[in-house]
């Protein structure tokens, strides 16, 4: 298996497994409000973490498949040429500022290091790790684009 | 010095980059701009998304997406064909009816013009009814269904606004309603000008079949909005139900859900929900220099100096909103405008639940507003024929939006009526 399917895998299985943690904790927190005497302090902490890491693992398959919204009226008034120049520039900016954003997110979880959630009490590092996995992710998607908008415009 | 960013973030969308990287990129050239250290961004793109209202955004959109898996579309279709397939035009009716339905369900435009266009487009091309025409009611219907609760532009307003969801989802029905009715009569006097055909009358017994199809799947719009309303659930606890309801329904009894159906369903919904929430990490960082700025304290004044009539005021936002809304996608536009605009509405004595629910009617109207509203696009695409001819049908549909519009705006308490009869 290829190194792009492998980490591919990896992500789709981090966004479930985040998913269904997120789902199963805001269950628990429903199930121990109605039926056990008092609900755990730790839930919707632990189900806010779920769902920021569920996000950024999603957010470079999203790229990948481009669920991502743009304006598409201009682009396509535009000539073939400029069309797969713009092809290349869009991934190629994009990969700058998460380039960006992760140098800066690597700073953010080093913060977390000091500080501790209230309820669960873990390392906020974790929880700020979110935004550097979002970077890399994205990064590894405008990254393959890059590979092929290279391609396109050799054509 | 502002300035930057904003023709930043304008070139950056003529040249068709993504809405969210647009805001990211902009941000980041006025900050190196400003010499602001850039640590900002990570920490505001975090403090954005981590708030617990939001976990309710994937939940609808998962239970939504596993109902649809369930075979939703078609049984909700079917039991609408039962109700009012015998009136002339009937199917255009149903496509109305069956999106105010599927509303409470998928609770956003586009996705309702893509399953209910699938099925619909085709449907009606084959009975004989025009395809512009078909398409363009298609997209026009789809537009109901963001208004109607659960609604995810509702969450999104009530993020940026700290207002209640529920007084939000319950502020959205009366104002769904008339939508709804009013693209029926439109509906109907078209149909019957043009002689489209009608079904024979169902039995009883098919529409009452057809209801008990449907059942399961309109039981969970009531668990939701009786649970978030009746403060049994907070609006995220309610959308997991949906989704545990969505799951026992789809497996148990339209028995069609299988375990990789869910994990498909799963991750498409979270792809959605991704897209979604780096957008909405973005705008965070973009209301942050937008306040940093004091934009939203000027342009306040700048209107409010022009005129203090609220009228004239809203019919200013109206405007803006709705222009804003045929170019851009509806939850980014209300990213980014809703928090500036609202301080002015707030100055002219506006109830915040009052507009929100006219920003939202705003911004879905300008999905179907030519030239590049984008559930005009999908429909045009599902039914093969121009942008253009998809417009012109489509635009006594417009008209009838923005007359609703202009009632919503005019009259407070058609929004205000159902939020104050149960929450206050």
């Amino acid at each position: 298996m290829s190194i792009y399917r492998r980490i591919g895998k990896i992500l789709k299985m981090g966004t479930l497994v985040s998913t269904l943690g997120l789902i199963a904790t805001v269950s628990l927190q429903i199930f121990a409000r109605f039926f056990l005497a008092s609900a755990p302090s730790w839930t919707e902490e632990a189900s806010r973490l779920f769902f920021i890491y569920a996000i950024s693992f999603a957010s470079g398959i999203a790229l990948k498949n481009n669920s991502y919204v743009g304006l598409d009226m201009f682009y396509n008034m535009f000539s073939a040429r400029i069309r797969k120049v713009l092809d290349l520039l869009i991934p190629t900016l994009i990969f700058a500022l998460f380039g960006v954003v992760m140098v800066y997110a690597i700073q953010f979880v080093f913060i977390g290091n000091t500080e501790r959630s209230p309820s669960m009490g873990i390392r906020m590092s974790l929880a700020f790790s979110s935004i550097f996995i979002m970077s890399i992710t994205i990064c590894f998607y405008a990254s393959i684009k890059i590979k092929s908008a290279v391609k396109n415009l050799k054509k | 010095m502002i300035w930057i960013l904003f023709i930043c973030f304008i070139v950056c969308l003529f040249l068709r980059f993504p809405i969210a990287f647009s805001l990211g990129f902009s941000c980041l050239i006025y900050l190196l701009f400003k010499g602001i250290p850039l640590i900002i961004i990570p920490m505001k793109m975090y403090s954005g998304i981590d708030v617990f209202v939001l976990l309710s955004i994937p939940g609808f959109i998962i239970a939504g997406n596993l109902m649809n898996q369930g075979g939703l579309t078609e049984k909700i279709i079917s039991f609408c064909n039962h109700l009012l397939g015998h009136i002339r035009g009937g199917l255009s009716l149903v496509n109305i009816g069956a999106s105010m339905l599927f509303a409470g369900i998928s609770g956003t435009a586009i996705s309702d013009t893509a399953s209910m266009g699938s099925v619909m487009i085709p449907a009606m091309k084959k009975e004989g009814y025009d395809v512009d025409y078909a398409c363009a009611i298609t997209a026009a219907s789809s537009t109901v269904g963001p208004i109607i609760p659960p609604s995810v532009p509702m969450i999104i307003a009530a993020t940026l606004s700290g207002l209640s969801v529920g007084k939000l989802f319950l502020a959205g029905a009366i104002p769904g309603l008339l939508l709804g009715v009013g693209l029926m009569l439109v509906a109907y006097v078209i149909a019957k000008r043009k002689n489209y055909p009608k079904h024979a009358r169902s039995s009883f017994k098919q529409i009452w079949k057809g209801f008990v199809d449907t059942f399961w799947s309109l039981l969970m719009t009531f668990i939701i909005l009786f649970g978030i309303i009746g403060g049994i659930f907070t609006p995220t606890e309610a959308s997991i139900i949906a989704i545990l309801y969505a799951f026992v329904i789809g497996r148990f009894v339209y028995e069609k859900l299988t375990f990789k159906n869910v994990q498909v369903v799963l991750l498409s919904s979270m792809k959605t929900s991704a897209s979604l929430m780096v957008l909405v990490g973005f705008a965070n960082l973009f209301g942050w220099i937008l306040i940093t700025e004091h934009i939203p304290q000027m342009l306040s004044t700048e209107i409010v100096g022009f005129t203090t009539n609220k009228y004239l005021v809203l019919l200013l936002i109206n405007i803006v909103l709705i222009v804003v809304g045929t170019f851009m996608e509806t939850i980014a536009a209300l990213l980014i405008l809703f928090p500036i605009l609202l301080k002015v509405a707030i100055s002219v004595d506006v109830d915040p639940i009052h507009f929100a629910v006219i920003a939202v009617l705003n911004l879905i109207i300008g999905l179907t507003t030519p030239p590049v509203g984008v559930c005009l696009f999908v429909a045009s695409s599902i039914g093969k024929v121009s942008i253009a001819k998809v417009s012109k049908a489509g635009f006594p549909f417009l008209m009838v939006s923005v007359l609703v519009l202009i009632l919503i705006t005019l009259f407070p308490s058609l929004s205000l009526f159902l939020p104050e009869l149960f929450m206050d």
